[in-house]
């Protein structure tokens, strides 16, 4: 089951809120779990700020030191009185403590610095015999305003000692900048958390009292002489037939709960009776569970090829990973993300897979290929144990692949572990190798295969280990060869947990525990620490869960939820393929040589840099739906805002491939912000020469709403391709389809579907914003969710953030889904029915997602597997 | 395929050129599968399987006329210089199961043929296809059991397991696809990295045998899937082991280009001929390769024949539009002439006194009939190759409304060797002679 809406939330807000439009929308951008830690706060890269003047370029100072921060600074070069100039943006106005670094060296000159106009420094000399940093240099206190400051540094002269550089220049270096503010610090949740009330039950409710009701709204369809959708309400007339027929009560509900049905053209129950209806039929699917609560069982699963590296790369400590994965959409120059630290920062440099050819067939450990990709279930993720297999393909790869890594020319300088693991003393003899070897491996092992090992398993390991020496006589060889079995094993590839005498709810063991919480998190095997825990047994206390499962959120291994969920939730490979028409939106592309570059594919990282920043500052989810921020690099920033971007083409040509710097943009209108709203999303939901408004719907109610429309049927007419054909006839995309629906077969399910993604209309197939057809004709984003009409985007935006459970329902389930590496089932709806309140109650803060993911039923618990009744 | 020069060097560079090879395999086959093990008298009937997703045009493909001398249609043009060999059938159907996907469906299902009440947990009708079947029997001689291959030019992940793969060896396991061109042929023929991996594989065997006493039903069947492929591993290895110095003496090269970089034709060209190298030199006797995946709404190039991509699922869908039906007729047409060229290189290659085409069975075909309706009525199939002597060609049969395919499937089965007289959803078998 993948549909689950939040019927309790819904519930309370039918009682408490009521249907009112004018409804105050709660700005959840003052959640913030996690604060910026240390001097991380403020602070701007030199290297990574707008470049507003000539001749500024970037260069990495590795090789003068350790001290430059990010490695790089801000490198220019000029005339006395000349200027660096650059911008900086913040939103708060306020007093400021202004400080910097800067470079000096022989051929550096002196400089003035100006902010806003305003000299605050002059003479600052730059001139040293070696490459050194200047100590902080301190600007004091100002009160700015908020806006762009506009920053600049003047070369005004040199020191007599300094010789120039291309003989009529000297240089300036900045290294970063820092606004400090002065202001108190904010509270981090401010609003109060409203405690969840406990709902008022109706308990007299029965099916003959409401009868009537059905009769008059539904069984006009779902009864008798029609039975739409293969629903009879007549055929089943009581309790029993309603607890029997749970699919269908299901259906029923949902469809209630929802304002699905009736449809808008049939008569409309009262919201009072609409209540009650809805709340008759929650209470059979409650006493059906009351019933039926044992979990769908967790299929035995494979590690997929992602896993594996990390796996890998965690066991033997190697400086990356195994392979070069294509299905990683975001490369660090240098890794920004850092949860601990609690800010994620203003700029980031990184590079796009999309993009960067070279980063697709970057090589690492030579003679090393990873096992082909593992596709998504449908509705899912590439973590099933039901699509998983291991077939002979698998097989030969992996044991092909576990001895190439060991083997590799290159994987003794890539495992940190080489002396501690792969060596023995020159004077050791067999004898004491053995038992070395020996005593490395158990915890090896214990790490590796994520369980107490057994003398069993240990001699089969260690055995080998021995019979390897006496045949090679060489301790690195030998050891290399008994990891290539562990990494082979399938008590390495498999997660298992031992169902065996499994009972129909059976508490994980401590150390499968420590696997899925690894698993879940970091897609990779348990560390040094949670092994530790597991060993303890301590693992399984609440108290123990949540510290190791707070101290793994704060780990930038945790980057994985971006990385694999995010990036398979939200469905972002498909950009990877999408052609908008060369001719019509020749910005989707650029020339760089002779080669053509699809400029595009920078937006595949926006929506996942805001994932990402609300995992790192641990925000409220709901800014997935609406954000006032976004993450965007300069050209990108021109495709939003500007008429005719990269002005007239200018930028087009000079964009680099490898990497780019998105930087935190304030976003001025509701028009963008959140993920629906991303080029990335637009322009992957659209065919070349128009806009999909079904693809588009369907991906709004299976992203965010998790509720996946039906496969399409049998006979599906097609519109045309080019949406100014469709415009000639003087037809929308909207009309023509409307006169495709006439079906009354095809409107049931569309009605539902395509609103969601006519609200979408209003951006054209790369993602722009238009305010009208290319032909004249208006557009009508208007729709109608969970009953309540919407006029345009920004509308649609306010029903989903006044009504958060929904998404916050959504969000729970795919995360679930995930972390369990299963379909969810009805018997799942308890839980997410708990998880779905207590995120509401803390707006949608990520971390508690997270946390109450961790410690819900499904997640403890394990359950037998009997065969699934016929 | 280009045999680089013969006086200089045998060496075989992949490259999907080429009408046909003509090089000296015989003697291998000759020297291995033909003698110690199975009698000398006959080569062995292999069996491949050539799909082509979304269906085809309908009415520019189905001849007029059925039995001897009927005329080629249109979209079958190609065949006309292999029409001898070939046999063409129409009318046989698959029933289609409601609230799955269609389109993974057609491929998924397409030789499992299910019938409809034996739906997998995932609510496919999935069982062993039809090739994993045949392999059970023909692959106890071979190095490698069977062969599974696709031409999927797609660089995203767009569509889940089910479009990709037609190759199962059950419910919810795959016989996953290969799609490079290099690693199918470092498979086939890398034959010392094989013998390494052997020690390996008893430590993980051991393994894998103490691990089976934890587990709970479903996790069982899971890792009976390792252990199958664990035996099929060692299998593959002691056979390719025995052919070592045979396979050495062909020195042939690794494919010379990346898959990203290859010609629609090219690319199908290139998988075809490493399927035919494997089937020739009885590494295998079974194969499948998909020309691409079902549906991926991706677009796609197609060199020579369109100017922009397009996208194949798409243009099914639009085919009412004439100048629509028209390109996508030409497309039908290329995958026939794929084939066709395919047929000819196997026509070209021979055993004995017959060629290895006539000891083939060669099915080309698709899961569903017609990509805008998504119906499995009237599939696409034709046959190349007689099996032996088994299948007449030549000819166009059309059978009685509402067979099922699986009556074909059956006497393919039945000819490649299998004892069964029924397959799947099937009524009684098809008379090909």
């Amino acid at each position: 089951m993948t549909v689950m809406p939040n019927y309790k939330a819904f519930i309370l807000f039918l009682l408490c809120a009521g249907f009112s439009q004018a409804q105050e929308v709660f700005d959840y951008h003052t959640i913030r779990g996690r604060e910026a830690k240390g001097s991380l706060e403020g602070l701007y890269e030199g290297e990574l700020l707008p470049r507003k003047s000539k001749n500024m370029r970037e260069q990495g100072m590795r090789h003068y030191g350790p001290g430059w921060s990010g490695n790089s600074h801000l490198l220019w070069h000029g005339e006395f009185g000349d200027s660096i100039k650059t911008t900086i943006h913040f939103e708060e106005a306020g007093p400021y403590q202004v400080e910097l670094r800067m470079t000096k060296a022989g051929d550096y000159g002196v400089c003035s610095i100006i902010l806003n106009g305003k000299v605050l420094k002059e003479k600052v000399d730059l001139y040293s015999t070696k490459v050194e940093l200047t100590p902080v240099i301190n600007l004091g206190k100002l009160d700015l305003k908020a806006g762009d400051q506009q920053l600049e540094f003047k070369l005004t002269e040199s020191n007599p000692k300094a010789r120039p550089f291309r003989k009529n220049f000297y240089i300036l270096g900045l290294d970063y900048i820092k606004f400090k503010s002065l202001k108190p610090p904010k509270k981090l949740t401010p609003k109060k958390i409203e405690k969840v009330e406990p709902e008022v039950l109706q308990k007299d409710l029965t099916l003959e009292k409401l009868q009537p009701l059905l009769n008059s709204y539904c069984i006009n369809c779902h009864g008798g002489e029609k039975t739409k959708g293969r629903i009879n309400l007549k055929e089943i007339h009581n309790k029993q037939g309603f607890l029997s027929n749970i699919k269908v009560t299901e259906k029923v509900y949902h469809a209630l709960a929802l304002s699905e049905m009736p449809p808008e053209d049939e008569k409309q129950p009262t919201t009072a009776e609409r209540q009650q209806l809805t709340q008759l039929f929650r209470q059979y699917l409650d006493e059906h569970l009351k019933s039926n609560s044992q979990l769908k069982p967790t299929v035995m699963r494979r590690l997929n090829r992602y896993e594996y590296s990390n796996a890998v790369k965690d066991l033997l400590d190697l400086k990356g990973p195994v392979y070069p994965l294509p299905e990683i959409a975001i490369r660090a120059f240098p890794n920004y993300f850092n949860p601990a630290s609690g800010k994620f920062p203003d700029s980031v440099r990184v590079g796009n897979r999309a993009l960067g050819k070279n980063q697709v067939e970057q090589k690492i450990l030579r003679g090393v290929v990873p096992f082909a990709i593992d596709l998504q279930a449908e509705h899912g993720f590439n973590n099933r144990g039901e699509e998983l297999s291991i077939s002979p393909i698998f097989l030969e790869s992996i044991v092909k692949l576990s001895r190439s890594i060991v083997t590799s020319p290159d994987f003794n300088n890539y495992t940190r572990l080489y002396n501690s693991l792969f060596t023995a003393p020159k004077e050791a003899s067999i004898e004491e190798q053995k038992t070395l070897g020996e005593k490395r491996l158990l915890p090896l092992l214990e790490r590796a295969f994520r369980q107490r090992i057994t003398d069993s398993i240990a001699n089969r390991y260690i055995n080998f280990f021995q019979r390897e020496l006496d045949r090679t006589k060489s301790f690195e060889s030998s050891m290399k060869s008994v990891i290539a079995g562990i990494l082979a094993s399938p008590r390495f590839i498999y997660i298992v947990e031992s169902k065996r005498e499994a009972s129909e709810k059976e508490l994980l063991s401590p150390y499968e525990l420590a696997a899925r919480l690894s698993f879940f998190l970091w897609s990779s095997i348990p560390d040094k620490e949670l092994i530790k825990s597991a060993r303890s047994g301590r693992l399984t206390t609440p108290s123990e869960l949540k510290k190791q499962v707070e101290r793994m959120i704060e780990d930038p291994k945790c980057q994985s939820l971006s990385q694999n969920f995010a990036r398979q939730w939200l469905r972002l490979d498909q950009l990877i393929t999408a052609v908008p028409d060369f001719d019509r939106f020749q910005t989707y592309y650029a020339r760089i040589g002779c080669e053509q570059w699809k400029f595009g594919l920078q937006t595949m990282l926006e929506p996942l840099l805001l994932f990402e920043s609300i995992m790192v500052e641990d925000r409220s989810i709901m800014l997935l739906v609406d954000s006032k921020y976004s993450y965007r690099t300069d050209e990108m920033e021109s495709w939003y805002q500007d008429k005719v971007p990269f002005k007239n083409k200018g930028n087009r040509n000079r964009f680099n491939t490898f990497n780019q710097v998105f930087r935190k943009r304030s976003l001025s209108s509701r028009r963008e912000g959140g993920i629906a709203t991303t080029a990335a999303t637009l322009t992957m939901t659209s065919s070349p020469l128009r806009t999909s408004p079904i693809i588009r719907g369907a991906w709004v109610a299976t992203v965010l709403l998790n509720r996946p429309p039906p496969p399409p049927p049998d006979v599906v007419p097609e519109i045309e391709a080019d949406d100014r054909k469709i415009e000639e006839k003087g037809l929308t995309i909207r009309e023509r389809l409307k006169e495709h629906q006439e079906n009354q077969s095809c409107a049931s399910c569309h009605d539902k579907i395509d609103p969601l993604g006519f609200a979408l209309e209003s951006y054209d197939a790369v993602g722009r914003w238009r305010d009208q057809y290319s032909s004249g004709l208006k557009i009508d984003s208007s729709g109608k969710l969970f009953g309540k009409d919407f006029k345009d985007v920004i509308g649609l935006k306010n029903i989903l953030l006044q009504e958060p459970q929904y998404f916050m329902r959504a969000f729970s389930e795919h995360l679930l889904s995930y972390a369990l590496g299963r379909e969810l089932a009805l018997s799942d709806k308890p839980a997410v029915d708990l998880i779905t309140k207590r995120v509401l109650a803390e707006h949608g803060k990520f971390s508690t997602v997270v946390l109450e993911i961790t410690k819900s039923y499904p997640f403890l618990y394990k359950t037998n597997q009997q065969e699934p009744e016929k | 395929m280009i045999l680089k020069n013969k006086t200089i060097s045998r060496r075989t560079v992949l490259r999907g050129f080429g009408a046909a090879m003509a090089l000296p395999f015989l003697e291998i086959m000759e020297k291995h599968g033909l003698s110690a093990k199975e009698p000398q008298s006959k080569p062995p009937v292999r069996a491949a399987f050539f799909y082509i997703p979304n269906g085809v045009v309908q009415k520019t493909w189905h001849p007029a006329e059925t039995g001897k001398g009927y005329q080629l249609s249109p979209t079958l043009k190609p065949l006309e210089s292999v029409r001898k060999k070939v046999s063409l059938y129409t009318k046989l159907d698959r029933i289609k199961v409601a609230g799955t996907d269609g389109h993974a469906q057609a491929g998924a299902c397409w030789l499992s043929s299910a019938a409809p009440d034996e739906l997998s947990p995932a609510g496919y009708p999935l069982k062993k296809t039809l090739d994993q079947i045949i392999a059970s029997e023909a692959g106890k001689h071979t190095a490698f059991r069977s062969l599974e291959l696709s031409c999927n030019p797609y660089e995203d992940n767009r569509e889940s397991v089910y479009f990709d793969n037609i190759s199962w060896y059950g419910h919810g396991h795959v016989a996953r696809s290969m799609r490079d061109p290099n690693e199918v042929f470092n498979r086939l023929f890398a034959t010392k990295e094989h013998a390494d991996h052997a020690s390996v594989l008893d430590l993980v065997k051991d393994d894998a045998k103490a691990l089976n006493k934890d587990l709970g039903k479903i996790d069982r069947r899971k890792l009976d899937e390792y252990f199958d492929s664990v035996r099929t591993v060692e299998r593959q290895i002691e056979r390719i082991k025995e052919r070592q110095t045979e396979l050495d003496k062909l020195d042939l090269e690794a494919p010379a280009q990346p898959w990203q970089v290859l010609r629609r034709d090219e690319f199908i060209q290139v998988m075809g001929d490493l399927m035919i190298l494997a089937l020739q030199t009885d590494l295998t006797r079974v194969a499948t390769m998909m020309t691409s995946p079902e549906r991926w709404g991706s677009p796609l190039k197609v060199h020579g024949l369109f100017e922009k991509p397009i996208q194949h699922h798409g243009m099914t869908h639009n085919q009412g539009n004439e100048r629509v039906r028209t390109d996508l007729q030409k497309l039908d047409q290329f995958h026939v002439e794929q084939f066709a060229r395919l047929v000819k290189k196997m026509d070209a290659i021979q055993e004995g006194d017959s060629t290895l085409l006539d000891n083939m069975i060669f099915t080309l075909g698709s899961g569903i009939s017609a990509g805008d309706l998504h119906v499995y009525t009237d599939l696409p199939t034709v046959i190349a190759g007689t099996g032996g002597g088994k299948i007449s060609t030549d000819h166009h049969l059309k059978s009685k409304e509402g067979t099922p395919i699986a009556n074909l499937f059956l006497s393919i089965a039945q000819i490649m060797g299998v004892k069964t007289d029924r397959f799947a959803d099937s009524t009684g078998a098809l008379n090909l002679s």
